[in-house]
């Protein structure tokens, strides 16, 4: 838990997170392509004093596009886009390790950053579909492989962001000498997957570096997260899940000389919100409803809950054996072990359990008192430094949550009524890192 | 004058702070713009009122030692453009990507991207990057082969194509009774396999409003002519003299030709470096300013670089030592730079110094140091003479310079009835007279006539 308050990321995909958002009245069609909508979203999102909108993405025509919405618009772009029209929410495209060059992603990313002011974080993901690959003439690599790839990726872009020191541009048009290459540092880099020279040819970002953001999932997910993420926003279900989970996280950051105080730990949470409780509940009826019927209700909570089709044998109110998934269908791979805790833990029937739990991610229905209760809960706890909000339906409950739950959670003193500072990392509550080339500028400077 | 004379097309190209060595260092400049979004937007601001076709943006993925002296490339085109398309409504948006050094799928992405999010106003510059420094960038020790390097972007460009005709022009259908979003057999693989690339697609981004993004193309060597001829839109080059831009000009278009392509559906833009001033002795003070403010040190050293020679044969007093050249294929550099400042140093028998002086960092791009009639003069003259079709004009100094080029010589070709009053259409393809592509299966070759089934 953090000093400075809640932080809240807003998962900004299609419609929303809900497979019926683009059913919503007020919803056209081309939304999802539309950066007018985005604008309206990130917007909403910087009334609420959210740190950032964080972009998923895959490089693929995801099948779903034949009932929903998939993500389309190349994130950083969008990104661009936006930064010019806002001036304080922060921006975390996402970008795969796999699919992208590290000199051409970490050159847009900081140009993304300095277009930004200092605004702008990356979404590091592996991205195991088959699919994508075949976009790129590859075949998926074994876990470990991505992640061993992932990590040097990380390693290198932030070695790369790191090659201009300050002072590197000098600008002098007296004596005509424009930048100090001496200040200039090449990465330099020879590893395992990729070999770059380097330096890029952009200057250190206003923010010292990108914030990077990571989901770890995964054990070696959260391994990579323990030593290369500063924001970690993996599935959380349960409080004890999410206490322990957050403790693990910090213990093997700490392990790896990080300091653990310097990770925002952001689990995501789909609020339905409504002025009053009921309300919420007919908000959240109204949704499933316009979801295509299944034959039975036990076929749609089988796919609600990613399971085995026919697993259930009807069965929807007898309280569901944890065991039931470990064969899940999920794509994410924190979700079945998250799951079976949260079976466990509760005893919830199958139609219990979808009351609680949409799209892998923790579903809150309520007033705005209740969804705050949720969200102080877990934070008292000490589990987490805030929630990545994903919305059902984007721009409509996106714009409850910062109406109804934000000045309520102001009320409660545990979120603030401004934004700290200019940049993603200032607003996070995060330090500029120190440059890898010059590790004692910034305490010169301090000494001044 | 004919009753219709041809209408001139114009981009701006956004360099830095201009395109000489020392346009940083020109008097009222900001020396580090490169690096700031809101120069590029202010140009592009500018550019608009002055009804230009389009912005560009040329690039490179490395930094030379020459940083010491000026700016190079920096920020990324597509973040900036994409800026640039939130604060614009007409403006065309172009941006350089290197066919050596990206992958087909991104590229597709990106540009149909800033398509969507522009309304249909994004182009590609086509480059292969031929510098030994972007090729340690990607693992590479030195440029891939010159004859490779086209090869290769000849089958990028066809992948690119391929994935931008994914999506049927009416494959999104957004049924809310019968909950359909998109028709996904309207939406189909590419499955290319090519001796390059393999590439299954479909691209995840709906059919462009201008039907594709707008291939530029800058290639002046046999190779680049050829890939210019078989798929380039809009062609940049580079040629000092007009008898040099005529034999491009017709050469690229009967090149086409036997592509079965149209003459007009290729727009030939040579590169101009504008000084404009409003009176001779103006200009000629600012041209003599902006070659005086180029850091010697960087004039020989980019010069033998490009040449291929080592610094120290050069001397600002001497002629160019021809004996020590190697052979244009040696040449480090682009081989259209070279051709013609060794071309041009024979001819005029100048010394370095007087080379450097004539090139003033412009990139081998011919210069036009004149008041505003005079710059519309030979603006008009190569367009009448079949040598070009417009330009991609390169300021002296940006933003200024080109504030002079957009309020003295654009009302100037207006005046004239060579250039539009107002925007007539909304998209890039408009503005530069291009038809829209029909759409065509991929899988289907173009112009077959057969359109699915």
């Amino acid at each position: 838990m953090s000093d400075d308050g809640l932080h809240f990321l807003v998962n900004v995909t299609g419609a929303g997170y809900h497979r019926a958002a683009w059913l919503d009245p007020g919803v056209a069609p081309g939304s999802f392509i539309d950066v007018d909508y985005y604008q309206g979203v990130a917007e909403t999102a910087e009334r609420g004093l959210f740190d950032a909108l964080l972009l998923p993405d895959i490089p693929q025509q995801n099948a779903g596009i034949a009932t929903a919405p998939t993500q389309s618009l190349e994130p950083t772009l969008l990104c661009a886009a936006l930064a010019v029209t806002t001036e304080r929410v922060g921006f975390v495209p996402t970008l795969s390790t796999s699919f992208n060059r590290p000199y051409n992603l970490a050159r847009r990313v900081l140009s993304l950053d300095h277009a930004s002011n200092g605004r702008v974080g990356w979404n590091v993901v592996t991205t195991a579909a088959p699919g994508a690959a075949a976009n790129f003439g590859q075949e998926v690599l074994a876990r470990e492989d991505r992640y061993r790839r992932a990590a040097e990726f990380v390693h290198l872009a932030n070695r790369l962001w790191d090659g201009w020191e300050d002072g590197a541009l000098v600008g002098d048009q007296e004596s005509g000498e424009f930048a100090d290459p001496a200040k200039i540092h090449p990465a330099a880099h020879h590893g395992e997957f990729f070999a770059v020279e380097g330096p890029l040819n952009v200057p250190r970002s206003p923010q010292g570096r990108p914030v990077i953001v990571q989901a770890g999932a995964s054990d070696p997910g959260i391994r990579f997260a323990a030593t290369a993420a500063e924001v970690v926003y993996g599935a959380q279900l349960s409080l004890p899940g999410a206490v322990e989970f957050g403790r693990e996280i910090r213990a093997m950051a700490a392990a790896h000389s990080r300091d653990p105080g310097q990770i925002r730990f952001l689990p995501a949470l789909v609020p339905v919100v409504a002025p009053t409780e009921q309300e919420a509940e007919e908000r959240w009826e109204q949704l499933q409803s316009r979801l295509p019927p299944g034959p039975t209700v036990a076929a749609r909570l089988e796919a609600a809950l990613w399971l085995r089709p026919g697993i259930l044998g009807g069965d929807v109110d007898s309280p569901l054996a944890p065991e039931i998934f470990t064969r899940s269908l999920a794509l994410h791979e924190g979700f079945p072990r998250a799951a079976a805790r949260f079976a466990a833990e509760t005893g919830y029937s199958a139609r219990e359990f979808a009351r609680h739990i949409s799209g892998g991610h923790r579903l809150v229905i309520g007033s705005a008192q209740q969804v705050a209760d949720h969200i102080e809960e877990w934070w008292r706890a000490g589990a987490v430094d805030g929630f990545t909000i994903a919305p059902p339906a984007l721009a409509h409950d996106l714009q409850s949550f910062v109406d109804l739950v934000v000045p309520e959670l102001q009320r409660r003193g545990i979120y603030r009524d401004r934004y700290p500072g200019r940049t993603l990392r200032a607003n996070l509550g995060l330090p500029v890192p120190a440059n890898t080339f010059a590790p004692f500028a910034a305490l010169a400077d301090t000494a001044k | 004058m004919p009753e219709h004379p041809r209408q001139l097309h114009v981009n701006v190209n956004i360099l830095q702070a201009g395109v000489f060595g020392g346009s940083w260092r020109f008097p009222g400049t900001d020396p580090l713009s490169c690096y700031r979004l809101d120069h590029y937007l202010r140009v592009a601001r500018k550019a608009e009122a002055a009804l230009l076709d389009a912005v560009f943006l040329a690039d490179g993925a490395a930094i030379r030692d020459n940083i010491r002296y000026r700016p190079t490339s920096s920020l990324e085109p597509t973040i900036v453009l994409t800026a640039i398309a939130r604060v614009t409504e007409r403006i065309g948006l172009i941006g350089t990507l290197s066919s050596s050094f990206n992958d087909p799928f991104n590229v597709a992405r990106r540009l149909a991207t800033l398509d969507q999010l522009s309304g249909g106003r994004a182009g590609w510059n086509v480059v292969t990057t031929a510098d030994a420094a972007s090729a340690r960038n990607f693992g590479l020790d030195q440029a891939v082969e010159h004859g490779l390097r086209y090869e290769v972007a000849a089958e990028f460009v066809e992948v690119v194509r391929a994935l931008w005709r994914s999506w049927e022009p009416d494959a999104l259908v957004a049924d809310r009774e019968r909950g359909v979003f998109a028709d996904t057999s309207k939406i189909h693989a590419i499955d290319h396999g090519g001796a390059h690339f393999a590439v299954a697609g479909p691209l995840n981004v709906p059919r462009s409003p201008q039907g594709e993004p707008v291939i530029v193309q800058a290639g002046a060597s046999s190779d680049g002519r050829a890939l210019a001829a078989r798929v380039g839109e809009v062609i940049f080059t580079a040629a000092d003299t007009r008898a040099a831009a005529q034999e491009y000009y017709l050469d690229v278009k009967s090149r086409a030709a036997a592509f079965g392509r149209r003459p007009d559906e290729i727009v030939i833009l040579p590169g101009l470096s504008t000084v404009v001033g409003s009176t001779d002795a103006e200009v000629r003070q600012r041209r003599e300013l902006l070659s005086e403010l180029v850091h010697p040190r960087y004039a020989i050293g980019r010069l033998a670089g490009q040449l291929g020679l080592a610094e120290e044969t050069l001397a600002l007093d001497r002629p160019l030592p021809f004996d020590l050249l190697p052979e244009p294929e040696q040449a480090a550099g682009a081989r259209t730079f070279y051709g013609i400042v060794v071309e041009a140093a024979r001819r005029e028998q100048l010394t370095v110094r007087q080379l450097l002086h004539r090139l003033g960092g412009g990139m081998g791009h011919r210069i036009v140091a004149g008041r505003p009639e005079q710059i519309a003069d030979t603006m008009i003259d190569w367009v009448d003479h079949g040598a070009a079709d417009g330009f991609n004009v390169l300021p002296d100094v940006l933003p200024e310079g080109f504030d002079d080029f957009a309020d003295q010589v654009i009302p100037e070709l207006q005046r004239r009835g060579r250039f539009r009053t107002g925007y007539e259409g909304t998209t890039l393809r408009q503005h530069l007279g291009l038809r829209e592509p029909d759409y065509v299966r991929p899988g289907v070759e173009a112009g077959s006539g057969a359109v699915d089934e």
